[in-house]
């Protein structure tokens, strides 16, 4: 089989490269750099030469026959929490620092078997708040705490 | 030298700075104890904490965390024999089967004692070549110190290990890539923002980290399945320990070893790429070459040689690996990388004028590696046997925790929402290419010298008039790039050049 591990990650990379030479030359040069050696262009082209070569001698060269084992992975745990991260990031600010906490870390333990919920509680709340507490009182780095409903 | 060492001696140990040593050292510790968590990702999430200290404590911090963390590293690989850290998988050959044969303790007191001694006698060797190292390169130029990142680039491409040279030298290239997002420095351009305005500063140093470290090594973690063995090794981990005392016998049998694995590791650890982890290799092959061979074949059955050469040398080459951080601004492994980019954020430029311009900070972190030794040795190993119980949480607990600190960590730098939904790119990406044995920290050296290398090449090209012909006419540029080419295509050809050998052999025996 061609696709190798080596192999597929030198295509993707290969993709990354030569979207950032493409990139690379939108980037906007005024007039009188026409000429010069060394630019805002220059680096990212000799990255984008230097990149998209050794992607292709990782493609083109022979390659170790090592293929990557996609079974018997816990795939779908794994997307629970990149969706899970994601809520996170979106209602830290809405939600407040605790509730958006508590949930990212008692929704994390409960998706990896957790089922005790005094204890999701007593894992999650006191970190949350607590956390809030030393960052907010202790180092005085102010972080909305409260959900938007719930704010003065 | 000796105001050095009393500036040095007088920043660390002021109640409060010693104090982030302790801690650092502690948790560190626990961190490193942990399977798959490093000194990379125990480094990066303490970078929010020391963001918010003088540079000073901020560095002492992460220097602690840092021995913390290879500490740390060497008690899982004993205990459980699951390295947490790649420099410690040396020290699973013996530690772990003196475990079995009930002598844990003592493997954990020959671990501590060789990480200290090779901490120590490396934090000499750093107060002898620093300073003078320094001195030498303040007479170098900016064309010399593209040439020297390019040097420390290709080292670490050149160290990755056979059939890994491309993939490193390619993951080199794309950190330096990642480090072009943002404005220019110098002409105020944007490039690759994509339009939006929470790409005009770049990809921020800390984000990258946490994501391609902390985050997907908990993601990892996440990933494989959890199996039984690991179940087993767990409970292990919190069984009787036994005696930690080492008989006289022993000692006079590894102080030898700890004295060559000491200078071993140290020399290797300036190397640009180089590293803790070749080092413990290397020492443990040289210690079992030495040993004869009847002592020679007790390496890997529990010998206490093969555990405190090891030892030794990955803390010696972990103090090795702040003389080019220190002295040239340049890291020397990842992990030197991560507190390079700390520094900057300080607006400390690490290189030779970090010697004349913030002594304070040199000589602190110089003199804390000594103090966080020896903290390591009188704090930590009393307290092994408690903090050995952390291997036993679950990891139901643990990972949501990594997560969690890691997301905070980044959010509470940027206050930035659009940083998390980054981060989490950022980690998948991490994921894939760990699945397929892309080496990421390539990416961060990369990524810390992108910016600095562009300048320092713009600044040459400038003194030399638009011309490249500073690339072969200073002579001191020249010879950097010489090695840097050495370096980089004598790994590549060797196993060619070792096939064309027996190749002719055979048609010798042939003919």
């Amino acid at each position: 089989m061609f696709f190798t591990n080596r192999r597929i990650g030198g295509s993707l990379l290969l993709a990354f490269c030569v979207t950032y030479a493409i990139l690379s030359q939108k980037i906007p040069l005024l007039p009188f750099q026409a000429n010069v050696a060394f630019h805002a262009r220059t680096m990212p082209e000799i990255l984008s030469i230097m990149g998209i070569g050794l992607s292709l001698a990782i493609i083109l060269l022979p390659s170790p026959r090592e293929f990557v084992d996609l079974a018997g992975k816990n795939w779908f745990t794994v997307l629970a929490f990149l969706v899970l991260m994601s809520f996170y990031g979106l209602t830290i600010r809405p939600f407040g620092f605790i509730l958006a906490s508590t949930i990212l870390l008692g929704t994390g333990y409960w998706i990896l078997g957790e089922r005790k919920l005094w204890l999701l509680l007593l894992t999650s709340v006191p970190i949350s708040v607590g956390f809030w507490a030393l960052m907010t009182l202790g180092l005085g780095v102010y972080i909305e705490p409260l959900p938007w409903f719930l704010k003065g | 030298m000796i105001d050095g060492i009393l500036i040095g001696l007088s920043t660390a140990l002021t109640p409060g700075n010693l104090l982030f040593v302790v801690i650092g050292c502690l948790v560190g510790t626990f961190i490193g104890m942990l399977p798959g968590l490093g000194p990379m990702s125990a480094i990066a999430l303490m970078i929010p904490v020391a963001a918010s200290l003088d540079p000073a404590a901020g560095i002492i911090l992460m220097a602690a965390v840092y021995y913390g963390a290879i500490f740390g590293g060497s008690t899982s690989s004993i205990l459980i024999n699951a390295p947490g850290v790649a420099s410690t998988v040396a020290t699973s050959f013996d530690g772990y089967p003196m475990a079995k044969q009930g002598k844990a303790g003592k493997a954990l007191a020959i671990a501590a004692y060789s990480s200290f001694s090779g901490g120590v006698i490396g934090a000499i060797l750093l107060i002898i070549a620093a300073p003078f190292l320094a001195r030498v390169s303040l007479s170098f130029h900016s064309t010399d110190y593209f040439a020297l990142m390019v040097l420390g680039l290709t080292a670490v491409a050149a160290f990755a290990g056979q059939g890994n040279v491309l993939k490193a030298m390619l993951m080199t290239v794309i950190g330096l890539m990642l480090s072009t997002v943002g404005t220019d420095q110098t002409q105020g351009i944007q490039r690759f923002t994509l339009g939006r305005m929470d790409l005009l500063d770049g990809v921020s140093f800390l984000l990258l980290v946490m994501a391609t470290f902390a985050l997907s090594e908990a993601l990892m973690a996440i990933l494989r399945p959890k199996d039984d063995e690991s179940r087993l090794k767990e409970k292990e981990a919190s069984a009787n320990l036994g005696s930690m005392k080492i008989s006289k016998e022993e000692i006079k049998e590894i102080a030898p070893v700890i004295g060559r694995s000491s200078i071993l590791g140290f020399l290797i650890g300036v190397l640009p790429g180089a590293g803790a982890t070749i080092a413990s290799f290397l020492a443990y092959g040289t210690e079992q070459r030495l040993a004869g061979p009847e002592k020679g074949k007790l390496f890997g059955k529990g010998s206490i040689r093969g555990l405190a050469a090891p030892e030794t040398a990955n803390n010696a080459a972990a103090t090795g690996s702040f003389v080019p951080l220190l002295t040239l601004g340049i890291p020397g492994s990842g992990t030197t990388a991560i507190m390079l980019g700390a520094l900057i954020g300080y607006g400390i430029q690490p290189g030779p004028r970090l010697y004349i311009d913030n002594p304070e900070v040199f000589w602190a972190v110089i003199v804390s590696m000594w103090i966080g030794n020896i903290i390591l040795l009188v704090l930590n190993l009393p307290l092994i046997p408690y903090i050995a119980k952390v291997l036993a949480i679950p990891a139901r607990f643990l990972l949501p925790l990594i997560l969690f600190f890691s997301l905070i960590g980044v959010y509470f730098v940027s206050f930035n929402t659009f940083d998390i939904q980054l981060m989490i790119i950022f980690a998948v990406a991490a994921v894939v290419l760990r699945l397929l044995d892309f080496p990421l920290a390539p990416m961060i050296l990369g990524f810390i010298l992108g910016g600095m290398m562009e300048e320092n090449l713009r600044r040459a090209l400038l003194i030399n008039d638009d011309s490249w012909s500073f690339l072969w006419e200073r002579e001191l540029t020249l010879t950097i790039l010489v090695i840097a080419g050495l370096t980089l295509f004598v790994p590549m050809l060797m196993p060619l050049y070792s096939k064309w050998r027996k190749n002719a052999d055979r048609a010798g025996e042939g003919g």
